[in-house]
């Protein structure tokens, strides 16, 4: 049990290009944190700092009151669960469990306790003599699990742990690592690409963009309030409607539409607005946008809309029952709107 | 792999595409493999003149005769010393390939090239070196008080040809040790270093039980290079001396049909030999194939 902290955290490479830069996040113990961005954005290195397998060029990672810079991996009390699982392929299950304890010098029973202890928790005490190979994806998943319960770290690193299990399967290990870990109440990093993933699992999530973080928040927070129009494309599906308007003298004005905003802001904006905030209204209303329907997606318990608006393209989404026509006019509360400079950046 | 089948109209077509290869294969050898299997049971008298079958009498003879039991002895010592020379350095280099990332390539290239250097230049190229005379190294041993002779000494000859032969294999070792070495995931390295094992206990408890169909893949091959391809090497440096102490099975073959003309044991010789390659294929594909650890 610890916290864990990053202090101006940056790491670049001897060529001059840098993996990430100035990341500041405070861990509380027991908190369970995501970092989600799209591939290259440096969370998978972040992790591999955290755990010791990237060196660090800037600032520094505590856990708990000790800085750990410059220890190596295994003295720095953290485990990690591999994306490969990296399951030891000349080891039964038990022997892949109790090699961390092994090398620790552990005494024999202490280490049984906790193999069967772990086995137990993760139910898999009925293939502890097998070998990985004769394992399904799953259960190979909570070997890799158990390898890192056993040692009772610290910190428990995820690297996106479940993007090797089929759809199904890897719904419901989200669910059990998330009960796990609230069960053991250690302090994890998580790290995935999946949007869905880090809304679901993350007590707060860090999204991160090329090296830097984008914005650190609840799931709720970064879902309702996105800093940029970065984390609203990125977070959320389907994705955030970006749309090209003008603010002036306290009204927005998207193409021929216009509404009232209680916003000061004068300029041109871009205007955020989620697909479930968007309604159908007869056409001519005040405020509405008049947009043409391209094609429907049927997800069952609601259909998607995919719109196009003078160029721009828009999704709405609406109840399964509800009938859509060519012509049609949508319309948002302006509390559901979001403005976005031209810098990307929230407004307000 | 075998769900795709051709199907010949003409009945004669597959063999016909399989005739070069069938030709090849039974002159060169099972035509000469028949003929020293026969000509293991006869024996000729010494000028060529008569021929007679004396059925399993040269085997018999061969395995009372203590110089062929010398030979026997010496090629175990030589193979086993050849193999372990040329893989421990092999894998040692292999390592450190690993664990190089910028020149490796460069590195790499150099390694192989004694590869393809014949083993009679390899075995002259050695003798050169460590010739007593005029050699290099014996003077560099003098300094620290050693007197290198193999051309008198049992032991110094024995340690020449295995460091020469095994400097030819080390190439082809340390080839396959690399691609084993890079075909176990970095991943795993990383789960056991966090895992609190040093880069010591890595080895032994990842890396090398990783390995380990590779290293028996390499042991099995090796032997049989000793055992065969090192004709050259004998022939170049010592010629089986001094006193029979590098005289090896395929060199006693050569040694004894075609300099002593003795052809009925040089056959027996030459067939119990490829017992032992048969023995030695037989072992590769029964294990090798089916991985050895894991």
């Amino acid at each position: 049990m610890a916290t864990l902290t990053l202090e101006s955290l940056g790491k670049t490479y001897d060529s001059g290009a840098s993996a990430v830069s100035g990341i500041n996040i405070d861990v509380a113990d027991g908190e369970f944190l995501v970092l989600v961005g799209p591939s290259g954005c440096g969370k998978s290195t972040l992790l591999r700092m955290i755990a010791g397998l990237e060196t660090v060029t800037h600032g520094s990672i505590r856990i708990g009151p000790r800085e750990v810079n410059r220890l190596e991996p295994a003295d720095r009390d953290i485990a990690m669960v591999f994306q490969n699982y990296a399951l030891y392929p000349h080891m039964s299950v038990r022997e892949n469990l109790s090699y961390g304890l092994r090398n620790r010098r552990m005494a024999r029973a202490e280490i049984t306790r906790r193999v069967e202890e772990a086995a137990r928790i993760l139910e898999i005490g009925d293939f502890l003599e097998r070998k990985p190979r004769a394992l399904s994806g799953g259960q190979r998943q909570r070997v890799a699990m158990g390898r890192a319960i056993v040692r009772e770290p610290s910190v428990f690193l995820f690297d996106e742990p479940l993007s090797n299990l089929d759809a199904k399967l890897r719904v419901t290990m989200r669910g059990e690592i998330r009960n796990l870990q609230k069960r053991l109440g250690t302090t994890s990093v998580y790290v995935t690409h999946d949007q869905l993933e880090a809304m679901t699992l993350a007590d707060r999530l860090v999204v991160l963009r090329a090296g830097k973080v984008e914005q650190i928040g609840t799931p709720l927070e970064v879902y309702q309030r996105p800093a940029s129009t970065f984390v609203a494309e990125f977070i959320g599906s389907p994705a955030m409607n970006l749309l090209d308007g003008v603010m002036e003298h306290g009204r927005l004005a998207i193409g021929t539409a216009t509404m009232r905003l209680p916003d000061a802001h004068c300029g041109p904006v871009r205007v955020g607005v989620r697909a479930e905030d968007l309604r159908a209204v007869p056409g001519g209303t005040q405020g509405a946008l008049p947009v043409r329907l391209s094609y429907v997606e049927e997800l069952g318990s609601q259909r998607l809309g995919h719109f196009d608006c003078a160029g721009a393209r828009l999704i709405a989404a609406f109840p399964s029952g509800q009938g859509l026509s060519e012509e049609m006019a949508l319309m948002a509360d302006p509390e559901a709107l979001h403005l976005f400079g031209a810098d990307g950046m929230r407004l307000t | 792999m075998q769900n795709k089948r051709a199907i010949f109209g003409a009945k004669g077509l597959p063999y016909l595409l399989l005739a070069p290869q069938l030709i090849i294969t039974a002159i060169f050898f099972l035509w000469p493999a028949g003929q020293a299997i026969w000509q293991s049971f006869l024996r000729e008298d010494a000028f060529g003149i008569k021929t007679t079958f004396v059925a399993l009498e040269n085997y018999s003879r061969l395995f009372a005769d203590p110089s062929y039991l010398n030979a026997l002895k010496v090629t175990v010592v030589f193979a086993l010393s050849t193999a372990a020379l040329s893989m421990g350095v092999a894998l040692v280099l292999a390592l450190a390939v690993d664990r190089t990332l910028r020149s490796a390539r460069i590195y790499s290239t150099l390694l192989i090239w004694p590869y393809a250097v014949a083993p009679a230049v390899a075995g002259v190229l050695w003798w050169f070196m460590f010739n007593p005379t005029i050699g290099i190294l014996p003077y560099l041993l003098k300094g620290v008080g050693y007197g290198w002779n193999h051309a008198l000494d049992r032991g110094d000859a024995m340690t020449l040809v295995v460091i020469s032969a095994a400097w030819k294999q080390i190439s082809y070792n340390f080839l396959f040790f690399v691609a084993g070495l890079q075909a176990i995931p970095a991943s795993l390295r990383e789960a056991a270093a966090i895992d609190g094992a040093g880069p010591v206990r890595r080895f032994w408890t990842i890396t090398l039980p990783l390995l380990s169909p590779t290293t028996f893949f390499l042991l099995v091959v090796t032997i049989v290079y000793t055992m065969f391809d090192t004709f050259g090497v004998i022939d170049a440096i010592t010629e089986g001396g001094p006193a029979q102490s590098t005289n090896i099975l395929v060199y006693k073959v050569y040694q004894d049909g075609f300099v002593g003309l003795n052809l009925g044991s040089s056959a027996a010789q030459s067939v119990v030999l490829m017992g032992i390659v048969i023995v030695l294929t037989v072992i590769q594909f029964r294990f090798v194939e089916r991985r050895v650890n894991y």
